[in-house]
């Protein structure tokens, strides 16, 4: 504790034990945390952002179709302004395109976005892929 | 000290001297809220925070405003009643203040939906009211201070009040921190330098924080720094005071970017990596806190 007189603050010589139990477990919270960013430090390797996308959901919406998706970065480095493009193939031709933003998508991590068609893609192939982005 | 005088006193200078007091609170709200009330982010986040972890940062607020009140408040409260009524002014400054500044920028207009008018005002009200209860202290005049400053020479004679400091220490060290974390948390530059730093830069951040919380408090001289008796080692202060102190802000710092939704769909690691940003203001401001209050 601390005996506030004349405005200076003065540590007392004989503290209570709970403030060495919190200094105990505040230092064993504080090595961990060294221990594993240190780690990760140790392991660092400087990857480029890698991304899967998966499609979670396709519905119809008023005016228009939307597919939903998530985009997974397996990378230890995060990538920004990461764009999104999905397209509808008939065969080989593409019928219709939209493309969407992320503004990051962290490393290891997870995000979920949407892209809206104006059309049913129906039994057609939907195809989503990143097509580009910026180190942040 | 507005209890004190009106057994005194007249019941015009009591009133005056509520004004006065009550001008300082809002003087308090704009110097500690301007920042955050001109954040577009913070804008932003009155509309699409998850409503029930504003209302959990809401309701986080009072027993922290009345806790801080009566410690530092308005006058130097002495009882409970009167720590509350100052906790509930200066939430009430806040949520004025906010909504004023926020109308006079042009934020909020009438045909916005109610829920986007309320948010804004809500997230802004928590550090525009911590700044009225600051703003009350610290402006504050000092007649009739020192009387009770014989009161506040804590500890000797109860041999109670040895924990109760100490927790009390700590959430001065939390407010602090949670002040700073305020500012910069809703801007998007914590985790753009979250996603830059390389884990080194985290390790460098970690130590540096550490030690400026440290020095802070007991190596540089500022008013109200604090001593360590001769014969205590340096480190025994550095275990009981600047380690919990830098849990305090790391924990603030998690609750912070939680609150914020910035946590939301990240990886552990990305997680500590911005609490390790946002703990860097926190730090300061955790340390400025043991100073200041």
């Amino acid at each position: 504790m601390t005996t506030t007189a004349n405005k200076r603050h003065r540590e007392v010589k004989e503290p209570h034990w709970i403030e060495w139990a919190t200094g105990m477990i505040s230092a064993l919270v504080v090595v961990a945390t060294i221990a594993l960013v240190a780690y990760e430090a140790w392991t660092y390797a400087d990857m480029q952002p890698e991304f899967s996308i998966a499609i979670t959901e396709r519905r119809q919406t008023e005016g228009g179709y939307r597919i939903a998706f998530d985009i997974a970065n397996k990378a230890t480095a995060t990538a920004a302004a990461v764009t999104v493009r999905g397209e509808i193939l008939d065969g080989s031709k593409i019928v219709e395109d939209a493309d969407v933003t992320f503004d990051y998508v962290p490393a290891e991590s997870k995000s979920s976005g949407a892209i809206l068609f104006s059309q049913d893609p129906g039994v057609r192939e939907i195809r989503v892929r990143a097509v580009g982005f910026i180190e942040p | 000290m507005n209890g004190v005088r009106a057994e005194r006193g007249d019941g015009a200078g009591e009133s005056l001297s509520f004004l006065i007091g009550l001008g300082r609170g809002a003087a308090g709200a704009m110097l500690f809220g301007i920042p955050m009330l001109m954040t577009m982010e913070l804008w932003q986040l009155g509309f699409y925070i998850e409503r029930w972890r504003l209302f959990l940062l809401l309701i986080a607020n009072i027993p922290l405003l009345i806790l801080l009140a009566h410690r530092i408040g308005f006058e130097r409260t002495s009882t409970v009643a009167e720590a509350c009524r100052d906790a509930t002014i200066a939430y009430g400054l806040g949520i004025v203040i906010s909504a004023a500044v926020l109308i006079m920028l042009g934020d909020i207009k009438p045909h916005m939906p109610l829920s986007e008018i309320l948010g804004k005002i809500a997230i802004q009200s928590v550090p525009a009211s911590i700044g009225a209860l600051l703003g009350r202290s610290q402006l504050g005049g000092q007649a009739g201070k020192d009387e009770h400053e014989e009161d506040e020479e804590e500890g000797g004679a109860v041999p109670d009040e040895i924990s109760t400091s100490y927790s009390r220490e700590l959430f001065l060290m939390a407010v602090g921190a949670l002040f700073l974390n305020l500012n910069v948390a809703p801007t998007e530059e914590i985790i753009l330098i979250a996603y830059k730093m390389t884990p080194w830069h985290a390790l460098g951040t970690i130590c540096v924080s550490i030690a400026i919380m440290h020095g802070f408090v007991y190596a540089v001289a500022f008013k109200g720094t604090h001593e360590i008796s001769e014969e205590t080692p340096r480190w025994h202060a550095f275990f009981r005071f600047t380690l919990p102190g830098y849990m305090v802000a790391m924990l603030i710092s998690l609750y912070v970017l939680w609150t914020f939704g910035r946590l939301d769909d990240t990886a552990p690691p990305q997680m500590l990596m911005s609490a390790i940003v946002l703990s860097f203001p926190g730090a300061i401001g955790a340390a400025a806190a043991r100073l200041i209050l």
